[in-house]
């Protein structure tokens, strides 16, 4: 506790170069902050989606190709299938053709919210069942364009209605929330029955198949027994689960791991680089102070500390501001994908990055300290040994 | 002229002094090294990108979608497509007939060859003139598809990065088995890409309308007639766009998304770095003292200590500049990358290269600017007397 003051001393003996320092310590861990954050966040988001949700799909093409309605019973004839619902996906606008948003077709029979991921209250469930024009609303949608309960909003689409209208129009029933990491962020649920009806081509075909499993440890079995059952027929399958998804999406921004990687390791060797000069640089200085402590009976070991201690004190202040910085600066990096959250793991690494660099770049000049020759020191002679 | 005969003394006298001061030296140039290295990387990722999206474009060619529709969104009725090909303008083909190509895609999935990840690249039905529409693209082996047959001829991007695109390979798609049967390379695309028929694609996906139509014009200037013509015709409810427009429209969001990545990250450790050097230039100013108070002693003007140190910063953040180009070409230049799933190689260009050093000059000049001015003002008397 007695060292406090010395320290503190000596952190402000020259303060321009200690601000200086501490700027660019808080400057290389707001950067390290914000892209270790985007890596590791991505990673959580991957290991948090839900293995126990299967999609099965073409194998042909996700997107652009479609499975006949009639495999629902087939696949819910699969041992460990709890529940199958069929999914079609268009994309609508409304307004504005700026206006985008996507348009999910559900048949919300029993334990339907099994096989998603959406949350939404037992009677916007019950009423969208009842309703067949019914949509449910994703909650940040109705915000945005100030939707309520009983409103009628039309909607202007690519897929044309039997009358050959391409608008359709659905009563707002309720709201619900997505925890997934993909699909869009402006979403409604409607009824696919009223679709498939009302639809002028590609009745009764779905994009895909939502299935929940009994037992989450079998999904993957389950997922590889669905895939036999169509296997070599015309309408192949592939069944992936959303935490099989989620990886293939962020797979994609996996790439830049190495970038992120030489980016911070470029800015940690350039930090320690400029650290460590202006440590010797600052010891070189002090020759004669420190050769006064030592007179006053401070250990070689007390010595030693102390220098380490200032550039402790320096470095990992300047690494909690850094990070600091990084945690206002992380919903702006975070906004292209959804969800993404900066985890407390990142922070802590980051602090502990900050003390070593300070270990090592105040290691030789504290070595030098601790065996300065007292007489030589003070006779002006550099004194190191 | 007392004042250049100064300047030159001085900044003679501080660079031959380089070697006493190693260890400031060499932050500032690591420190520049570093912030220009990653810099000029983060951008080879956008000319990387520039250079495959822009390399092939020519001003004769068109790409013809439904009114407003975008991408996959784009369709294009037979008819509407069959009177594309009486419009005024388009080149003729070796055969006679007009350039116009009839395509339709199809995004299918491939698996990685080194992690077996899975990711999107477009096939591409057309029409068999596609050649005439891209003279870029060479087939190197094997040859092109034949019309009517369920037969693909994939890129050699494709081999290096996909599993089963040998010829050969046979691909299983909406339960038919489609026949490699050559490979083709085409411009500066290191993306992806497999065509085949048309007629035999659509027939499989059931589809009745076309994604696009390709044209070639027979001169840039013949797009106002075209244009006109199309819009003239009350059946026809498609928009034409240039090559060129209608790519970087494609392109315009991973584009601002790398340059802002690129920029931000850049800006921040230039910061880092000019901190790093103006930490750097004060201590050798406050080592200097005695010296910096004996040349204005004996007649140096404070504007010639100014300049020199200033110069002398601006000097000393070159070599780092350089170095960081180098790294940056020696490590990333032709490196694949594919982020968010689309395939390019990173290019260190020369006007990048110039873009660093300009860089590394302003963080030599703003890093030097008040250790400079410190240096001007030492007091004479005091800095004299100092031991």
């Amino acid at each position: 506790m007695k060292f406090l003051p010395l320290i503190w001393s000596g952190v402000w003996r020259k303060p321009g170069r200690t601000i200086l320092i501490f700027l660019q310590v808080s400057v290389a861990f707001a950067l390290f902050g914000v892209l270790q954050g985007l890596k590791t966040g991505v990673e959580h988001l991957v290991a948090a989606a839900r293995a126990d949700v299967l999609i099965v799909h073409s194998r042909a093409s996700f997107l652009a190709d479609s499975l006949p309605l009639g495999l629902r019973e087939q696949i819910r004839s699969v041992a460990g299938v709890k529940v199958v619902i069929p999914v079609d996906i268009f994309g609508a606008t409304y307004q504005k053709p700026s206006e985008k948003l996507g348009v999910v077709a559900i048949s919300p029979d029993p334990d339907w919210l099994a096989a998603f991921t959406f949350t939404t209250a037992p009677a916007y469930a019950a009423a969208l069942q009842r309703t067949r024009t019914g949509a449910l609303v994703r909650v940040a949608l109705a915000e945005k364009y100030g939707w309520k309960v009983g409103d009628h909003i039309p909607l202007m689409s690519r897929t044309a209605q039997l009358n050959g209208s391409t608008d359709w129009a659905f009563d707002v029933v309720g709201t619900y929330s997505d925890s997934d990491v993909g699909g869009g962020r402006d979403t409604i649920l409607i009824n696919f029955a009223y679709l498939d009806e009302a639809r002028l081509s590609g009745k009764g075909t779905v994009q895909h198949f939502n299935v929940a499993v009994y037992d989450p440890r079998s999904a993957v079995k389950v997922a590889d027994a669905i895939d036999r059952r169509f296997a070599n027929s015309s309408n192949e399958t592939e069944t992936e689960s959303l935490q099989e998804l989620a990886q293939s999406q962020v797979q994609a921004l996996g790439d830049l791991n190495f970038l992120i990687r030489a980016i911070v390791s470029a800015v940690l060797v350039a930090l320690l680089f400029a650290t460590a000069t202006m440590m010797m640089q600052s010891l070189r200085e002090r020759t004669p102070e420190l050769a006064v402590l030592k007179t006053l009976g401070f250990s070689d070991r007390a010595v030693f500390l102390l220098i380490l201690a200032e550039a402790a004190a320096v470095c990992v202040a300047g690494a909690a501001c850094g990070l600091a910085l990084a945690l206002l600066a992380f919903p702006f990096a975070a906004r292209f994908v959804q969800g993404l959250a900066m985890h407390g793991i990142v922070v802590a690494v980051g602090l502990a990055f900050g003390a070593l660099v300070a270990l090592i770049s105040a290691a030789v000049p504290a070595a030098t300290a601790a065996r300065l020759r007292v007489a030589t020191a003070l006779a002006g002679r550099g004194g190191a040994v | 002229m007392r004042f250049a005969r100064q300047f030159a003394a001085l900044v003679a006298m501080d660079l031959s002094a380089v070697a006493q001061r190693l260890g400031p030296v060499l932050t500032i140039i690591i420190g520049v090294t570093c912030a220009v290295g990653v810099l000029v990387s983060m951008l080879a990722m956008g000319a990387g990108a520039w250079r495959q999206e822009m390399g092939d474009v020519r001003a004769d060619r068109l790409i013809v979608t439904s009114l407003g529709a975008r991408g996959l969104q784009s369709s294009i009725p037979r008819e509407e497509a069959a009177a594309i090909r009486a419009l005024p303008g388009i080149l003729g083909g070796d055969d006679g007939e007009p350039i116009v190509v009839l395509a339709s895609l199809v995004p299918i999935e491939g698996r990685r060859r080194v992690t077996g990840t899975r990711i999107f690249f477009p096939l591409a039905g057309t029409s068999n003139n596609l050649m005439q529409y891209l003279p870029e693209l060479h087939v190197t082996d094997g040859r092109m598809f034949r019309r009517g047959l369920h037969e693909l001829v994939a890129g050699n991007p494709c081999v290096r990065q996909f599993t089963g695109f040998d010829t050969g390979a046979r691909r299983a798609i909406r339960g038919i088995d489609w026949t490699i049967v050559g490979h083709f390379d085409q411009g500066h695309v290191q993306q992806c890409g497999v065509y085949a028929d048309v007629d035999t694609l659509m027939t499989a996906f059931g589809r009745n309308t076309y994604s696009q139509v390709l044209v070639r014009l027979r001169s840039p200037q013949d797009l106002g007639a075209f244009r006109a013509a199309l819009q003239a015709n009350p059946t026809l409810h498609l928009e034409a766009r240039l090559e060129g427009q209608a790519t970087e429209e494609g392109f315009k969001q991973l584009n601002a998304l790398l340059n802002f990545a690129s920029y931000f990250i850049g800006t921040i450790m230039a910061i880092g770095a000019t901190l790093g050097a103006l930490n750097s230039l004060y201590s050798i100013v406050d080592s200097r003292r005695r010296e910096l108070a004996t040349l204005r002693a004996i007649g140096f003007g404070p504007g010639a200590i100014v300049a020199s140190m200033l110069c002398v910063s601006m000097v000393l953040a070159l070599p780092g500049a350089l170095l960081g180009c180098l790294l940056a070409w020696v490590f990333f230049n032709g490196m694949a990358a594919s982020p968010f799933g689309y395939s390019f190689q990173l290019a260190v260009t020369p006007a990048l290269a110039v873009l660093g050093m300009g860089w590394a000059l302003a963080m030599g000049l703003i890093g030097g600017l008040l250790p400079a001015l410190r240096a001007a003002r030492v007091p004479v008397t005091t800095a004299l007397r100092a031991t």
